[in-house]
């Protein structure tokens, strides 16, 4: 039987070994946490994801951010293939393999309701960030230019422009050719506000095809 | 023979989860206390680079807040008021001035940067004189402006990222909806410049309606001279404030000091834990081998030689814990930089910890001092046991 100063000494040792693994959980948590902001490239995050997340997913209760990146995900032949399906090479020196993708992963309560996703694209005047909110079946519920540099930006970022990429799917974007800027069917509808800004409209719906790919290709068709 | 390290060593192994436990105490204690110290020297060294890399030792300024105003500066802010450009001349008339650079900064209201909008600075400045006064910088792509009054602009890395520009590329400055061409981006400095978008500064005056006005004279002195003689002849300029970089960098590290007091606590109290953590143990083990220790004396073993055994033990805790958060301060130093720049208000460039063998060595022997200290009463106790008592007792009394 223990004595009532074995008792103390073992109670001691138990409230120590308490206080080590709070220190030891804290440490995991900081090391974590550093690790989650030492990306290379720039990535696109919308800029009070809060307000934002509120506001573009009203019935939202709660969210997850998630970082995802090509070159993590499937590397080399990943690029290829997404660069096949977008019908482009990925250009300049900002869009590479190693650009973090910021997902926001939607909930209402305990359930979840949708996505997120933004990406950033040379515009004529300047970086162009396009977030798309998708629901479960990955249709584009709603659209959000978060940052244009354009004399014609206030026509491009206005609601009832983006109003016109609703119910719009990934299915819709594959018949639009982001080269040429030809479309047909849905996306063929979608009509220009500022004819004057042809190049920074085509690059919205570049970055919007470009988005749905890579939604389609880290979420939906992932395993 | 077996040594008394071996000894100690293996009695250090009979409890070996507990061992680990206190292992782990001290080298987050030793972690914690050499992360506090290379940053204490890691912040000044990286402030000092900072304002070494603004290439001058004096800033000129309308009157008003200095600090705010360096601090600003610092930060790729802008001035607040302004000053005419004639004043150059007169600067450059003193004898310990080596050179002069004209700067102006100007913001402008960008309604199209997310739900609020944001601010677009530009930094004007004339390319030659630019150039001389940060040698450092070099090219990505392209080159300096070819013209003062050119509509042209060099960015630095972050600045070309974020809006995704190379050379050849247009850009426009809202609000004013002036178009510039891109004719150079910086490479990576890791300074305010690479945030920073550089226009001809006489084209800058032209789009803000501020002709042979500027927010800022840096000047840079020659070696040797008296700063402080210096700056008592500028002060009697109409209308100018005197901003020595020196004197900016006391003010920060002043500001630094209040956190880093905090730090320091929280760093000793990581060690006092630590220290009982280790007394503990140690008591712990000298109760168990309470008829143990009998029978060494029993056997001849001098109450020094008691004492030695389980001072070792202290020793080899504390040494093994020791070195193993100096480890993992030197492994995580970059991560323990980011989240300090994530969570100080105002952060200099560059590593924000910095580790030295010096500051190794000291640490190393700061926690083998605490740690043979710790050990002391519970040698001490085990060195006074009496062989007697001892075998008579019950086991681990």
């Amino acid at each position: 039987m223990r004595s009532l100063g074995q008792k103390r000494v073992h109670l001691q040792f138990r409230n120590l070994q308490f206080a080590i693994w709070i220190e030891a959980f804290l440490a995991l948590f900081l090391i974590l946490g550093g690790y989650a902001v030492t990306w290379g490239a720039v990535g696109c995050d919308l800029n009070d994801p809060d307000r934002d997340v509120a506001r573009l997913f009203p019935e939202s209760t709660g969210y997850k951010t998630h970082y995802v990146s090509i070159d993590r995900k499937g590397g080399q032949p990943l690029l290829a293939k997404i660069e096949t399906r977008l019908g482009d090479k990925f250009r300049g020196i900002y869009e590479t393999i190693d650009v973090p993708y910021t997902i926001y992963e939607i909930f209402a309560n305990k359930k979840k309701i949708g996505y997120i996703h933004g990406v950033n694209q040379k515009g004529q005047f300047g970086g162009i960030q396009v977030f798309v909110v998708l629901d479960l079946e990955a249709q584009i519920r709603g659209f959000y230019i978060q940052k244009m540099t354009s004399k014609y930006a206030g026509k491009l970022r206005d609601a009832n422009f983006g109003k016109q990429f609703f119910g719009l799917t990934l299915k819709d974007f594959e018949l639009y050719d982001v080269t040429s800027g030809k479309a047909s069917g849905r996306v063929e509808a979608i009509k220009n506000p500022a004819p004057e800004a042809e190049a920074d409209f085509r690059a919205a719906l570049r970055a919007t095809k470009k988005n749905l790919i890579l939604m389609d290709e880290f979420v939906y068709s992932s395993p | 023979m077996i040594t008394k390290f071996q000894v100690a060593y293996k009695n250090l192994q009979r409890k070996r989860i507990r061992s680990l436990l206190t292992l782990i105490g001290i080298a987050l204690s030793a972690w914690v206390l050499v992360s506090l110290l290379g940053f204490n020297q890691g912040y000044e060294n990286a402030l000092n680079k900072d304002i070494d890399n603004m290439g001058f030792e004096l800033m000129i300024m309308a009157k008003g807040c200095p600090y705010e105003a360096a601090t600003m500066m610092l930060k790729g802010g802008t001035g607040l008021k302004y000053i005419n450009e004639s004043i150059m001349e007169e600067i450059a008339k003193e004898p310990e001035v080596d050179k002069a650079f004209p700067m102006l900064m100007s913001a402008v209201f960008d309604p199209n940067k997310g739900e609020s909008g944001g601010i677009a600075g530009y930094f004007g400045v004339e390319a030659r004189s630019f150039a001389e006064l940060k040698p450092s910088l070099k090219f990505k792509q392209g080159k300096w402006f070819t013209d003062t009054n050119a509509y042209e602009v060099v960015m630095g890395y972050e600045a070309a990222e974020l809006e995704q520009r190379e050379v050849g590329d247009m850009i426009l400055m809202p609000e004013k909806n002036v178009e510039f061409k891109v004719v150079g981006v910086l490479e990576r400095t890791g300074t305010q410049d690479d945030g920073t978008i550089f226009v001809p500064l006489k084209t800058l005056q032209k789009i803000f309606g501020r002709p042979d006005e500027l927010t800022t004279i840096g000047i840079k002195l020659k070696k040797g001279v008296d700063s402080a003689r210096l700056e008592e002849k500028l002060y009697k300029l109409p209308d100018v404030q005197v901003v020595s970089l020196a004197q900016v960098k006391d003010t920060i590290m002043k500001l630094i000091s209040t956190a880093k007091v905090m730090v320091l606590s929280i760093a000793i109290i990581a060690i006092l834990i630590a220290m009982v953590g280790v007394i503990n143990t140690i008591l712990m083990s000298v109760h168990e081998r309470f008829q143990e220790i009998g029978i060494l004396k029993t056997i001849g073993a001098m109450p020094w030689d008691i004492f030695k055994l389980i001072w070792i033990e202290t020793l080899i805790l504390c040494a093994i814990g020791g070195v193993l958060g100096i480890g993992l301060a030197l492994i995580l130093s970059k991560v323990t930089g980011i989240l300090i720049r994530y969570v100080m208000p105002y952060a200099p460039s560059g590593g924000l910890v910095l580790i030295d063998l010096k500051l190794v060595l000291i640490t190393l022997a700061a926690v083998l001092g605490i740690g043979l200290l710790s050990g002391l009463y519970p040698a001490w106790k085990a060195g006074r046991i009496r062989p007697l008592e001892a075998i008579r007792s019950e086991v681990g009394r």
